[in-house]
């Protein structure tokens, strides 16, 4: 097989790994080799999914002994398959990387004869880039479960970040989907890849020569809408990864229906808009100082399909409004739909200089459609009158034109009354 | 109130600003134009001393390095005919409030600067992922581009780091300046009369393999030309090689 056909097998199975953002690392060329990778990830493509590209994404291998219910690659389907050499792989990333294709390489594979001697080919693809061709450009290695803790380790000394899937949010739904799985071959790997990063940033705190250990951090992915999970589940499961696993990111995947299989659901389309709503849960997680708890309860398992998840916060909790955009601090301002992280920096700088006024709100760029329902300047409210969470949301679906007054009706006793 | 002509040259304009905070007690007040040659134009001309200029941006670098930064991306949109008085304005408030001034988003000749300073910011960042070089016969790397800012040299200095063991050229076609790495050392320079030189042998097959790699990557059911477009404008697909098989 020659090395398109096999690029076109290798990629199409890569495509629905979701996590293609390659920030967070900084590595410094070496003089005589190829690459750097820089700290705030740049894309170099958008594929015709409006996705960034910014990773060779591959696998090394889509001939799988494993037969997980939800892949295309699982060892029952009928597709074509193939593998990559080292070689081949090194050269690809070689050739795309120095005409600026891509930012490095994000390598994957299927598990071949066991999960040890899959482990094994792929690091040896990274440690041929790393040290007989000096490449400095980012990687990316996913980490085949139940291989040995050698390979782990080594993984991570040339990996800018390691990742191993979590694949589904509960252990039941990875038995049934995911029969040759368990959850502790997925969390051991995580857990050990934890204790490295923490050591090796320790040791570099004392020694600039320490070995850097996946310096991008380990991040993980789930699918979204293949088993019965709610969402509350969902994010406090990514929660805990967060606080206990250090994780850098969970990406979700929506499920996209590739097989038919009766322990599947049967989908009409990738639940998108649910994979949607827990990246913005998600962010709210990471970025904005929200619990799991605060976003999602047992009462109300689910994320909201009309409204983001903040916005849904902001509703339920009308007596945190209105916010004084002149006196709020940075976790307060965050907290009102519409400002994010740039908008609130840009309030707190601005107000430095005068006290803003509504009209200095759009001049510093804060979008102010949801944003204005939350908000006082100066004691001033943005709205005419106090509104209930009821008549906001009414707002915010239809646009302020469209809002129709609740309908009054005039009643004059006897006027009627004493027509014919 | 005041008006100040130079002669439409970015030391002019640096000069001509740091004449003006030296002899005016209310900079604020006084505004700053591009001279036009046209024969009743009103106005006081400062002429053009390269020296004067760089002493201003060493003073800006040393006093509030961000802000200077703003001020060097605002150069390169070549746009500073348009807005001399609000960087007047805006180097005024710098020399008071340090890398602050960034942050007086509600001052018009901060917002003026800063958002001219961020479009061009946000075209070289996305010309470091769309560049596309070109393997030569001789093995050196070309890359073609037509940026709005001209971003030849903080992107040369980007591959400078990055493609650092390969032999390289970039080109900016419409202001036809090139810069030049080999053997450790970047230059830059005009080229009048252009010709694309041959392509090195295995160039085809690896443009016929990184296309291959970009349309199987997109997956079909979410197809999203609307999203990509917004992403990736189509000003900049001429020179895109994933781009060039469709
Ligand atoms: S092990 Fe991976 S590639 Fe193999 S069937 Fe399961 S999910 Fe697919």
């Amino acid at each position: 097989m020659d090395i398109l056909a096999k690029l076109q097998i290798l990629s199409g199975a890569a495509r629905y790994d979701a996590s293609c953002a390659s920030s967070g690392s900084k590595r410094e060329a070496s003089s005589c080799g190829v690459g750097n990778t820089s700290q705030s990830g740049i894309c170099h493509s958008w594929s015709d999914d409006g996705r960034c590209i910014s990773l060779l994404k591959i696998l090394l291998s889509n001939d799988c002994r494993y037969d997980c219910a939800y892949c295309v690659n699982r060892s029952s389907n009928l597709v074509p398959r193939a593998s990559f050499t080292a070689r081949e792989v090194v050269d690809l990333t070689l050739d795309f990387y120095r005409r600026n294709y891509i930012e490095g390489l994000f390598l994957s594979s299927a598990v071949m004869q066991s999960p040890d001697v899959t482990m094994e080919r792929m690091v040896r693809v990274v440690e041929a880039l790393r040290t007989e061709e000096q490449f400095g450009g980012y990687i990316h290695l996913k980490i085949i479960p139940g291989c040995s803790s050698e390979l782990v380790r080594k993984a991570g000394l040339y990996a800018d970040r390691i990742s191993v899937n979590i694949e589904l949010p509960s252990q039941v739904s990875l038995q049934r989907l995911a029969p040759q799985k368990s959850k502790a071959a997925i969390l051991e790997p995580m857990k050990l890849i934890g204790q490295e990063i923490n050591t090796s940033l320790i040791e570099r705190s004392t020694s600039r020569r320490a070995p850097r250990f996946a310096p991008a951090g380990q991040s993980t992915q789930m699918i979204i809408g293949a088993s019965p999970e709610n969402d509350f589940q969902i994010l406090r499961l990514s929660q805990g990864l967060y606080k206990k696993m250090h994780l850098k990111r969970v990406y979700y995947s929506a499920y996209v229906p590739v097989s038919e299989d009766n322990r599947l659901p049967a989908l009409a389309a990738p639940p998108l808009l649910r994979e949607h709503r827990l990246y913005q849960a998600d962010w709210l997680l990471r970025f904005y100082g929200f619990t799991a708890e605060e976003i999602l309860s047992d009462d109300l398992p689910n994320l909201d399909e009309t409204f983001d998840p903040k916005t849904a916060w902001a509703l339920r909790h009308p007596e945190f409004f209105p916010v004084e955009i002149n006196r709020a601090d940075y976790a307060t301002l965050l907290r009102v739909p519409g400002i994010g992280v740039t908008s609130a920096k840009r309030i707190i700088a601005a107000r430095r200089f005068s006290a803003i006024t509504p009209e200095g709100m759009k001049k510093i760029g804060v979008v102010m459609k949801r944003a204005k329902y939350f908000i006082t300047s100066s004691g001033r409210r943005f709205e005419k009158h106090d509104q209930t969470p009821a008549i906001i949301s009414q707002q915010l679906l239809l646009g302020e034109a469209r809002v129709v007054e609740p309908p009054r009706q005039l009643v004059f006793p006897g006027l009627y009354s004493c027509q014919p | 109130m005041k008006r100040y002509l130079y002669d439409g040259t970015a030391d002019g304009l640096l000069s001509a600003i740091s004449w003006i905070l030296q002899e005016e007690p209310e900079p604020e007040k006084v505004v700053l134009a591009e001279r036009e040659q046209t024969l009743f134009e009103e106005g006081f001309f400062i002429n053009t001393n390269a020296l004067q200029a760089e002493s201003l941006f060493s003073r800006l670098r040393h006093r509030a390095p961000d802000a200077a930064y703003t001020i060097y991306m605002f150069m390169l949109a070549e746009q500073h005919g348009m807005e001399s008085s609000s960087l007047l304005h805006y180097v005024s408030l710098l020399f008071t409030y340090g890398d602050k001034v960034n942050g007086y988003l509600t001052h018009p000749a901060v917002r003026d600067i800063v958002s001219v300073a961020k479009k061009a910011g946000r075209e070289l960042h996305r010309m470091k992922g769309l560049l596309r070089f070109e393997k030569l016969q001789d093995g050196a790397y070309l890359a073609k581009m037509e940026p709005d800012n001209n971003i030849i040299q903080p992107l040369a200095n980007h591959f400078r780091t990055r493609l650092r063991a390969q032999h390289w050229f970039l080109y900016d076609v419409k202001r036809r300046v090139a810069a030049r790495w080999s053997n450790g050392v970047l230059q830059f320079g005009t080229i009048e009369q252009f010709t694309t030189p041959a392509l090195s042998e295995d160039e085809k097959k690896v443009q016929a393999l990184w296309q291959t790699f970009f349309k199987t990557i997109a997956i079909p059911d979410r197809k999203n030309s609307r999203l990509q477009k917004s992403n990736m404008p189509m000003k900049y697909w001429k020179y895109l090689t994933e781009k060039q098989a469709e």
